[in-house]
């Protein structure tokens, strides 16, 4: 269950994860753990996030 | 791995109403812990029970349980399953059920080892764990155990570990306190069920400390990407991750990776006075040998226990003892370093059937988690056969200002009905109780006599047995509680 900072104004929303929500966040960081192939395909889901951000801004403004 | 009773053949399966729900296992809804009389089981909703099919036919699964690093466990026939559970599987009984935070550095790092090992060999075969608690984990005296059979799930391909947030909070971060920082990491994981969170240790890791072995990916960079995809579900980042080439091989090389950094960590905790105490605590030879042959007569007295306690263990001379004449043997020691150091020089003899545990006994272990239930208190799993205080009763008398009668209230108490108490009780001339009361203002316990202790054992029970050692300072007692 999110929880609201007062003082910061946002969800601090990792701070309540559920047991057996394993964190998007913690899934992200194992492939960066796994060596040279693991941080490739953290590039690449970060390039991924990236490209797809600029194919949708012009639908977006349509 | 037998387990220590008869199969399901041999044995009734038990009845609905002589289940008794487990307080400390609900937070996976598939599958529950229940007791009933000595059986451990556990029901499982249908998928559970299809996972834990598979995995009972899989081929790395009976080899972990053939060596006891899973614990023992075996299929009840489908009509014992409770109402509303698909399956009902009955577990060996863990003898004497501790706490993470009960655990010395190196009974932690071994648990952690553990976990990760097991998790090695389910990979390639196709399953993971669904977390990765150190709550996982349990001992049989000196060697850890992992106890959630419920855990194991079918690997999705592409999916990595659902377990690696909690493996870090409850195990890796407490080790990586110990190792890079030299604290105790007990009170943390005491006063947090769900261990440290990455954003408590990255302040703790500031400056040329972030760069310390293990700190930069898991406790930096795992922050920054939890704030980072807050907003992300785990499901939309799965996808991601799979569409990006996640693989099985890389979940396999984070865990080596895990291994490596995890085998690495030291702790050499600063000697406190307990680490020598035995040496110093000035018993004379005569001493020694009379007190070992009262407490090995006391233990032989009534037959072999199921379980003794042997409290201020310190280098756990008497928990060997002890360890003769019973099942299995808990050792609590308040510091750290001696527990560590016991734990180690255990496992080097093969004793594997003395438990050492970090405890205050001036402050037991309360309930904790959910209502205070969900992880037990220490009184509440004592119920010794045996309850062994020696060179104790001063420490808490004097030491901790704790009244006599309160002190004869907790040993006997941690005993089971019936069980026994063998207490040694310094008297006030005895040259450490005199150590102690030099720092205590004049006349301040004017009930620590040997007459009012004497008294108060006997309103507890029958004192059977009674022995004062030759240097004519101390007495040893052996009672009979209740009746």
């Amino acid at each position: 269950m999110p929880g609201m900072d007062m003082a910061r104004g946002k969800e601090r929303s990792v701070k309540h994860l559920a047991y057996l929500d394993a964190g998007s966040g913690s899934l992200i960081v194992q492939a960066v753990v796994g060596g040279v192939a693991g941080v490739a395909v953290a590039a690449k889901l970060y390039w991924r996030r990236l490209v797809s951000r600029f194919r949708r801004q012009p639908t977006d403004q349509s | 791995m037998t387990i220590p009773h008869p199969g399901p053949a041999g044995r009734p399966a038990p009845s609905d109403t002589d289940l008794r729900a487990e307080p400390g296992s609900f937070r996976d809804p598939a599958n529950r812990i229940f007791h009933a009389g000595p059986d451990v089981l556990r029901a499982l909703d249908e998928t559970a029970a299809a996972h834990w099919r598979a995995l009972a036919g899989s081929a790395f699964f009976p080899p972990l349980m053939a060596a006891g690093k899973v614990c023992g466990t075996e299929e009840l026939p489908a009509q014992a399953a409770p109402a509303n559970w698909a399956a009902l599987l009955r577990h060996e009984r863990i003898p004497f059920v501790s706490h993470p935070y009960e655990w010395s550095f190196s009974m932690l790092r071994d648990a952690a080892l553990l976990h990760l090992e097991i998790l090695r060999a389910a990979l390639p075969a196709g399953f993971t764990t669904k977390d990765g608690s150190a709550y996982n984990l349990q001992w049989r005296g000196t060697e850890p155990v992992f106890i959630d059979v419920g855990s194991f799930a079918p690997l999705a391909e592409g999916e990595p570990w659902a377990g690696y947030r909690q493996f870090c909070q409850t195990l890796l971060y407490p080790l990586l306190l110990g190792a890079h920082l030299g604290l105790d990491f007990q009170p943390w994981l005491r006063a947090r069920v769900d261990g440290i969170e990455p954003d408590q240790m990255a302040r703790l890791f500031k400056g040329a400390r972030r760069f310390l072995p293990g700190v930069p990916t898991h406790v930096h960079l795992h922050g920054r990407a939890q704030r980072r995809n807050a907003d992300r579900s785990t499901a939309a980042v799965r996808e991601q991750l799979r569409d990006a080439g996640y693989s099985r091989e890389l979940a396999l090389a984070s865990v080596r990776g895990m291994e490596k950094l995890v085998r690495r960590l030291e702790h050499e905790p600063p000697a406190s006075h307990w680490v020598d105490y035995q040496r110093t605590c000035g018993y004379s030879e005569a001493d020694r040998a009379a007190k070992e042959r009262f407490v090995t007569a006391a233990l032989t007295s009534a037959g072999r226990g199921r379980l003794v306690l042997d409290l201020g263990a310190n280098d756990g001379r008497y928990s060997r003892i002890a360890a003769r004449h019973a099942d299995h043997v808990v050792a609590v020691e308040q510091d750290p370093a001696v527990v560590d150091r016991l734990y180690r020089t255990l496992r080097g003899e093969g004793e594997r059937r003395v438990l050492p545990l970090v405890m205050d006994l001036a402050d037991p272990s309360p309930g904790g988690g959910w209502r205070g239930v969900e992880r037990a208190s220490f009184a509440a799993r004592a119920g010794a056969d045996t309850v062994l205080a020696l060179a104790l009763v001063h420490h808490l008398a004097i030491g901790r200002n704790v009244p006599l009668p309160e002190v004869v209230g907790c040993l006997a108490e941690l005993a089971a009905p019936g069980g026994r108490l063998v207490v040694e009780f310094v008297h006030p001339e005895d040259a450490m109780a005199r150590r102690l009361l030099a720092n205590k203002p004049d006349g301040i316990f004017p009930d620590y006599r040997r007459d009012a202790f004497e008294a108060l054992l006997a309103a507890r029970g029958t004192v059977e047995d009674r022995l004062e050692l030759p240097s004519g300072s101390r007495t040893l007692y052996r009672v009979a509680l209740g009746g």
